[in-house]
């Protein structure tokens, strides 16, 4: 007795809304007061400071729906009132008690962690390397959010005069890995909401959280089509495949395709821009060239 | 990496057996959802026979030549995948074309080019990956 087949599949269906379901399910149980409030301390380190910016253009939910429903956050340097010291109170009291821990930015090891001062507590520099190690053990959930914080990424881009290094080189624990340059806000989001109502997600052998980092970009790629059948671009702007110009999107696995950019209107190669890989590991000297005119034959 | 004729039916009749059980299982399925999931398994394993069976056939063929095009290191040093050149790599001892393989793209992978013995760098990364079977072999580097 074989029922109908259900035409779409409802695997890849789901995965188009993940962090939507998921953050639903949060709006509903902060309706029924079910849901705790857990602290949240963001550290910039060694970086550019991408992965807050693309956190602030987030709109599913937004930023301020974050902070006011889902966490208090405790710390963030470009983002808090507080300066100085009083910042750092703020940082080195949390210490103590419950909290989850994301991280950008590498952290840079030279001379003991001195190329990167986050700031001064009590009279003495307070060094990336410093608060990681001191927050890292203690938090209940460490996220490494974006390229840098989750394997160095740019920050520890060849000849990497700083020495720096990704969070879990630093630290004996679990760290869940968002890579991506920057990381979308709906990876980091629907990563926190999984942490306050289920606990830690389901990661991969390389501890990526697998709703979002399971397909590679080749698998849902809208010129797949031209791919399988050899029809390749020999230049920007031609709307076939970029393979031969250096895509990355065969070894990249992240859900661009189908989730998209600033507030889902657009991704690189939907604008003719290979993917250059900058959510795998060793982004962005492994994934080099980003682009090359030089190539093989036609197939 | 070749593999000898009796792996591979070993395999296959591992497949045949899982194969079996899953359709014994989906006429007992009450869901539509896990019974698309054992459905995708099965064509999985019809497309793992297909690839073992153009494998055998691959092993025929080499037994038939059993000298395939020698390729020195300079010759390979040739086909960086530039200048409208194919792309090919050697990894011990076997050159293998990667001109048109995805994960290849522009003839570069993970900061490797082609036109070069990787037999070390691909040890690090792939060591016991099965993925060599999957390319194209043109010769053996001497
Ligand atoms: C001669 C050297 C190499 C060859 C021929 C080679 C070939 C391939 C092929 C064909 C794939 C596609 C995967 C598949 O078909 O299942 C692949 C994937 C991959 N390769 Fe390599 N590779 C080589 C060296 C390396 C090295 C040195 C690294 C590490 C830096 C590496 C890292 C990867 C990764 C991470 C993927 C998987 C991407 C994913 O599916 O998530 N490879 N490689
Ligand atoms: S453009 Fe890139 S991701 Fe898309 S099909 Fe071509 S190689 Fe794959």
């Amino acid at each position: 007795m074989i029922e109908k087949n259900p035409g779409i599949c409802p695997m890849l269906n789901a995965s188009s809304g993940t962090a939507k379901n998921l953050i639903e399910k949060i709006k509903s149980e902060i309706m029924r007061n079910s849901l705790v409030k857990r602290d949240l301390i963001w550290l910039e380190l060694t970086g550019c400071s991408g992965n807050i910016i693309s956190l602030l253009n987030g709109s599913n939910p937004d930023f301020k729906f974050l902070i006011t429903n889902m966490v208090n956050l405790i710390y963030n340097n470009s983002l808090m009132a507080a300066e100085g010291e009083a910042a750092l109170d703020a940082l080195v009291n949390k210490t103590g008690s419950d909290y989850i821990l994301a991280v950008e930015g590498a952290i840079s090891t030279k001379n003991n962690g001195l190329y990167n001062i986050i700031g001064r507590w009590k009279g003495e520099p307070l060094t990336a390397l410093k608060a990681v190690q001191l927050l890292g053990d203690r938090a209940s959930h460490v996220i490494a959010v974006g390229a840098c914080a989750t394997h160095g990424g740019v920050s520890a881009a060849r000849p990497n005069p700083a020495e720096c290094v990704s969070v879990q080189s630093i630290l004996k624990r679990k760290v869940i890995k968002l890579p991506g340059c920057p990381c979308h806000p709906d990876w980091f989001l629907g990563t926190l909401a999984h942490i306050l109502l289920y606990g830690e997600p389901e990661l991969d052998d390389r501890d990526r959280h697998l709703l979002f980092y399971s397909m590679l970009i080749h698998d849902r790629c809208p010129r797949r089509s031209y791919f399988d059948n050899g029809v390749f671009a020999t230049r920007l702007g031609e709307k076939t495949c970029m393979f031969k110009l250096g895509c990355r999107g065969p070894v990249t696995r992240i859900d661009c395709p189908v989730r998209q950019w600033n507030s889902y209107v657009n991704w690189p190669i939907r604008d003719d821009t290979p993917c250059i890989g900058c959510a795998m590991f060793g982004f962005p000297d492994s994934m080099e060239p980003f682009i090359s005119y030089d190539t093989t034959r036609k197939r | 990496m070749i593999k000898s004729e009796k792996t591979i039916c070993q395999r296959m009749k591992q497949i045949i057996e899982e194969s079996e059980s899953n359709i014994k299982m989906l006429f007992k399925m009450p869901c539509i959802y896990a019974r698309t999931s054992v459905l995708f398994e099965l064509s999985a394993n019809t497309a793992e026979l297909n690839e073992l069976c153009s494998q055998l056939i691959e092993n025929e063929n080499r037994q038939v030549q059993p000298t395939q095009s020698n390729i020195t290191i300079e010759q390979l040093s040739q086909f960086t995948g530039k200048n409208g050149n194919p792309a090919y790599v050697a990894v011990n001892g076997i050159v293998y074309d990667v001109t048109n393989n995805a994960a290849w793209a522009a003839a570069t992978h993970f900061g490797l080019t082609a036109g070069k013995d990787l037999t070390d760098e691909f040890a690090s990364c792939h060591a016991g990956h099965s993925i060599l079977d999957k390319l194209k072999v043109v010769g053996k580097l001497i």
